[in-house]
């Protein structure tokens, strides 16, 4: 059996983990940050549309449709670049703290969006076209936009740490 | 130069005791980085979604005047977050970044980004339907996306370069 610890230095030690941490860092890690906007950067509106705080006129559905594509292209971009990124330093990130809280907060947004579709969601055609949706889309859009934001902010502090 | 112009007003703002204050503290700096990324996000993120709406790629089902006046407000927050953080930020180590290259593109860019967002960009994303050729609609929504991500490439490339 080998420890995490041993796994992410063998990540380290790849081809791949070696070209990120001795030429690609600074590219990829721009892709990372830029690819905030698309990420994070189309769910707020989506969230803000849950709270009723934008695009009003516009049915849920319609927002939800319009943005789905975006969402989806810009996590798989975060991911992709998060985990190249991680290859260069994986037992440093692995030990630190504001990494591990960015990896959790994640999978809470994740649960809190798994939880929204499967309850208030279902019942998505009985309030699309409300400028205010009920409270627990409220809820979910609220708790969402807070996760991410604090996704960011451990982000950049363990880069800091780094 | 204008550069040569704001010299003395950043070394006094550098050796000012405020931005002294402010560039000691990691923390400090970590906590207006935080805040400048949430700007980002909410800048970036409204800037794609009218750019790619005004490109005829992405939300086509929305007028664009709606969604231009929709998102503004947030687009706005996430502009006056990136800027108050980012003079902060400037703040506690004006006189090294204000050497540095990709700090002066990245307020050349800022600046022309600004100037065509609020004269170009605004009126052509608030027209009625029909008003201007779809093809001008849609040489805005490229050039918007350029202009406010070649800001943040610049950003990104004051870290590192």
């Amino acid at each position: 059996m080998i420890t995490v610890v041993e796994w992410c230095k063998a990540l380290e030690d790849t081809r791949i983990g070696e070209i990120v941490r001795e030429s690609a860092f600074p590219y990829v890690e721009g892709a990372h940050v830029l690819g905030l906007a698309l990420s994070v950067g189309t769910v707020v509106w989506f969230d803000l549309r849950l709270l009723g705080a934008t695009m009003r006129t516009r049915p849920v559905e319609e927002v939800f449709r319009n943005l789905k594509g975006w969402m989806i292209a810009g996590f798989s971009l975060m991911f992709l670049s998060g985990a190249l990124l991680f290859t260069a330093h994986a037992a440093k990130a692995y030990a630190n703290n504001y990494f591990r809280a960015k990896i959790a907060l994640i999978v809470l947004a994740g649960v809190n969006t798994a939880v929204y579709h499967v309850t208030i969601d279902r019942r998505r055609s009985e309030w699309s076209d409300a400028a205010v949706p009920p409270v627990g889309a409220r809820a979910a859009g609220l708790v969402s936009l807070v996760l991410w934001f604090s996704v960011i902010a451990a982000g950049r502090i363990f880069a800091y740490d780094l | 130069m204008v550069w040569a112009t704001l010299q003395p007003f950043v070394e006094w703002l550098g050796s000012s005791e405020f931005g002294q204050w402010l560039g000691q503290s990691t923390n400090r700096i970590a906590g207006l980085f935080v805040m400048h990324l949430i700007g980002l996000t909410l800048l970036l993120g409204g800037t794609l979604v009218i750019g790619l709406r005004l490109l005829d790629i992405g939300l086509r089902s929305q007028p664009v005047s709606g969604l231009a006046r929709d998102i503004a407000p947030w687009r706005m927050a996430g502009l006056i977050l990136s800027v108050i953080s980012g003079a902060l930020i400037f703040t506690g180590g004006a006189v090294s970044y204000f050497e540095g290259p990709w700090f002066r593109w990245k307020m050349t860019l800022l600046a022309i980004a600004l100037i065509f967002n609020f004269t170009a960009f605004r009126t052509v994303a608030y027209a009625d339907e029909g008003r201007f050729h779809p093809w001008l609609r849609r040489t805005m929504g490229g050039l918007t996306l350029l202009l406010w991500f070649s800001v943040g490439v610049a950003g990104r490339a004051i870290g590192f370069f």
